[in-house]
């Protein structure tokens, strides 16, 4: 009888001490519940009353508050700092900045969507598809940000990658300098008597020029997983001439990358690079965190980057060499990386402040933010908006490159952003290209992997081209 | 019989509630839904059967997921071997005849307690080929011809990998081993050396018979482990070069981070049957040792 009670005492403890810390949670909840009313009634009253200063208000509704940011590495970076600090300070909050490795941001974001544990503001590379691809169902993820009033600070062209069935969703910062091309050591050139190459034999023959000076000619860090694949998608113009129509009949379903002869032409060169090592004799052990020095100490003489790296490297390592920029010609390409898409970021709709998210947005979007992210990018050299108040900061490298540039070349994009359901996939195809150059895989089998991955990209999206 | 026992019956009720509301359903649940086409639109298109498709597309698809059983499976025989010898040896060493060895204890013990995102960090800088500690090292010691692409050369990689996996792991199964070794009478050794037993002879005759409770233990913790293993990898090569490292549970995470959670219940459930298999044999092996003996 006796162990009767115990056994019944110890089991109704444990049931007490279960429903306890439940019960505890709730109750912490309901008192932070009724003291945010408590807070918000006067301040609402106040707003009734006579119209506060908008910064104001906000400190009076927001303060307190935290503000969860997800980003992949690279995409926010230092030049965000201040902005986020004077956010912090103006509405009396905190913002937890939750930087995720470039590897590995895309599949932590989708477990977080999927889970529902995604942070307050949340970042993708968006194109024109990625919304309907990357997540799939805006209304129920995404924040709807139409009729913002910062809506129009975005041009027409970046917009597109912001807004799904008519509605705004993303908010897209980004430089339009020229993205991914080659960028190249003049002075080195120069010096070694190479000119800058326009086929892609010329490059072979640069590359055996400088490698034989003990210079890499191409530096490739293919640890990073997202870099090397630009040299095949960033020619995307040189595949639609080869092949008129092909973007639409991507689009449509109506043609593979499988069996293209130019595109399998470019992995087959991009490997016989690989194999003579003028990538750098670990091209896919190494990453770009000491890219810039490489360049400084003159370890190499070219690498895919945007224009606005030259200031980068001149800032990093004090070089007195001269850098310019050219048109990567794989495959011949003599086409320009038109490219409208970025890093964008979206508000959470699952937050548990929505209007903390939107005075984020409004906020990241005045001049004086706007002005603070170009002045602490030492990679930027200008922003793409529609701002006159800010100020720009070409560089002559830039200008010199773009006015060299046949216009007729400039119309197509980039292989990436102009073709649905590719860019999700772009370190799949990473990967895939690794493991050709390291006689895993056939050229024709990584392209065959992508048509797969778009198909299934399809079939999640629901799109009635792939039925 | 039972009624001598201080919990009746019914005390297991509620935490066999517990378990099967929270661990049994939705591993039964998640083996159903790898017989239908569940994805991030399902919401919208509804869960349709598609009975073995998956699992067919998982062994016929150009995307190797059958390496990555294979890998998953070499990794588990692999790891426990790197990891279970040494431990046994270090746990021996460091039961007698060594000064200091409680500071050697906590540090071979160290490393365990260190997230594997951290080792992943630091193990990716000291591996790296061009500045590397471990290249730069061997250079300065004009070892140079040893310098190897550690995380990047196919013919490497795993070794790396099993190499950091040991180097964590390798303390954990020792200190089970220790305790194992402590519970063996001293008396048994001191009869065997009376015998003229050298130390191959009381390791074979003595030790690993009386041990054999912590080696199942170690076996069954290592076996799961290597089947289910992830951080290392990810945090190492993620897969990578190429895909030349890819496990069942890196590619499972790749395709439900592209909403395809169907194929990733099936990956997970092949991963299930395979541990439920292995870990069963094991056990019912050991089990029969430790009656025979």
């Amino acid at each position: 009888m006796r162990k009767k009670v115990l056994a019944t005492l110890l089991c109704l403890s444990m049931t007490a001490t279960m429903l306890a810390g439940c019960g505890s949670t709730q109750a912490e909840e309901s008192v932070a519940t009724e003291s945010e009313t408590t807070e918000a009634a006067p301040a609402e009253a106040e707003a009734t009353e006579e119209t506060a200063p908008a910064e104001e208000t906000a400190t009076a509704d927001f303060s307190g508050e935290e503000l969860s940011i997800l980003v992949s590495a690279g995409w926010m970076d230092n030049r965000y700092d201040a902005t986020l600090a004077r956010f912090e300070e103006t509405y009396g909050v905190t913002v937890d900045l939750q930087t995720i490795p470039a590897d590995q941001y895309s599949d932590i974001l989708q477990s977080k969507l999927d889970t529902g544990t995604c942070a307050d503001v949340f970042w993708i590379q968006s194109n024109p598809f990625a919304i309907a691809s990357t997540i799939v169902d805006p209304e129920k993820y995404c924040i709807d940000f139409t009729g913002s009033d910062w809506e129009n600070i975005m041009p027409e062209a970046r917009k597109a990658s912001c807004t799904y069935d008519g509605k705004l969703y993303g908010l897209q910062i980004w430089h339009n300098s020229p993205e991914y091309v080659m960028l190249y050591n003049k002075t080195m050139f120069d010096e070694l008597g190479v000119s800058v190459p326009a086929t892609y034999a010329e490059l072979l023959k640069a590359c055996e020029t400088i490698s034989a000076e003990g210079i890499v000619p191409w530096f490739v860090p293919g640890a990073d997983g997202w870099q090397h694949q630009l040299s095949f998608f960033q020619i995307g113009g040189v595949y639609e001439a080869a092949q008129p129509g092909l973007y639409d009949a991507l689009n449509n379903n109506t043609a593979t990358f499988a069996d293209n002869t130019k595109m399998l032409e470019v992995l087959e060169q991009f490997k016989e690079l690989s194999d003579k090592g003028y990538f750098g004799e670990d091209w896919i052990g190494t990453d770009s965190t000491n890219m810039s020095n490489e360049f400084g100490d003159r370890n190499c003489a070219m690498a895919m980057a945007n224009s606005s790296y030259i200031k980068q490297i001149k800032e990093d390592t004090g070089t007195e060499d001269e850098f310019g920029l050219f048109l990567l010609p794989l495959g011949d390409n003599s086409y320009f990386p038109t490219n409208p898409a970025g890093p964008t970021m979206f508000g959470y709709n699952g937050s548990e402040h929505p209007e903390l998210v939107q005075e984020f947005f409004k906020f990241v979007c005045s001049t004086e933010s706007l002005q603070e992210i170009l002045d602490n990018s030492p990679a930027y050299t200008n922003l793409d908006v529609n701002d006159d108040a800010l100020a720009q900061k070409w560089l002559p490298e830039e200008e010199e490159f773009m006015a060299s540039l046949d216009e007729s070349k400039m119309g197509t994009a980039v292989l990436q952003t102009g073709t649905k359901y590719t860019n999700d996939y772009w370190m799949d195809f990473g990967a895939d290209m690794v493991s050709f150059c390291q006689g895993q895989m056939e050229a024709n089998d990584v392209l065959k992997n992508m048509d797969t991955n778009r198909a299934e990209a399809a079939k999640v999206a629901g799109d009635a081209a792939w039925k | 019989m039972n009624k001598k026992k201080i919990y009746p019956q019914w005390f297991l009720l509620l935490p066999l509630a517990l378990y099967i509301i929270f661990f049994l359903f939705p591993s039964i649940l998640g083996v159903l839904y790898s017989f239908t086409d569940w994805c991030a639109r399902s919401s919208k298109t509804g869960l349709h059967f598609v009975g073995l498709d998956n699992y067919i597309e998982i062994f016929t698809s150009n995307k190797n997921y059958a390496d990555g059983i294979y890998h998953t499976l070499m990794f588990t025989l692999i790891s426990n071997i790197v990891k279970l010898i040494p431990a046994l040896f270090l746990a021996i060493l460091l039961q007698e005849g060594i000064k200091g060895k409680g500071l050697y204890r906590t540090l071979f013990y160290l490393p365990s307690i260190l997230p594997f995102v951290i080792i992943g960090i630091v193990f990716k800088s000291v591996l790296n080929y061009n500045s590397g500690l471990l290249n730069s090292s061997l250079e300065f010691l004009q070892l140079g011809f040893l310098k190897q692409k550690w995380l990047s050369d196919l013919g490497m990689v795993w070794k790396s990998i099993f190499g950091v996996d040991a180097w964590r792991g390798i303390g954990y199964v020792m200190t089970i081993f220790l305790a194992g070794l402590n519970a063996i009478p001293k008396s048994y050794y001191e009869a065997a050396e009376i015998d003229g037993a050298n130390f191959w002879h009381k390791l074979r005759f003595i030790t690993l018979p009386m041990m054999s409770g912590s080696i199942m233990i170690n076996l069954v913790f290592g076996i799961t482990y290597g089947l289910k293993v992830f951080d290392v990898v990810y945090v190492l090569t993620n897969g990578g070069p190429g895909h030349a490292t890819e496990v069942l549970t890196t590619y499972a995470f790749q395709l439900y981070s592209n909403g395809q959670y169907g194929m990733s219940t099936a990956l997970n459930a092949i991963l299930l049957v395979i541990t439920a298999v292995i870990g069963v044999m094991v056990v019912k092996v050991m089990s029969k040792q430790e009656v025979q003996q």
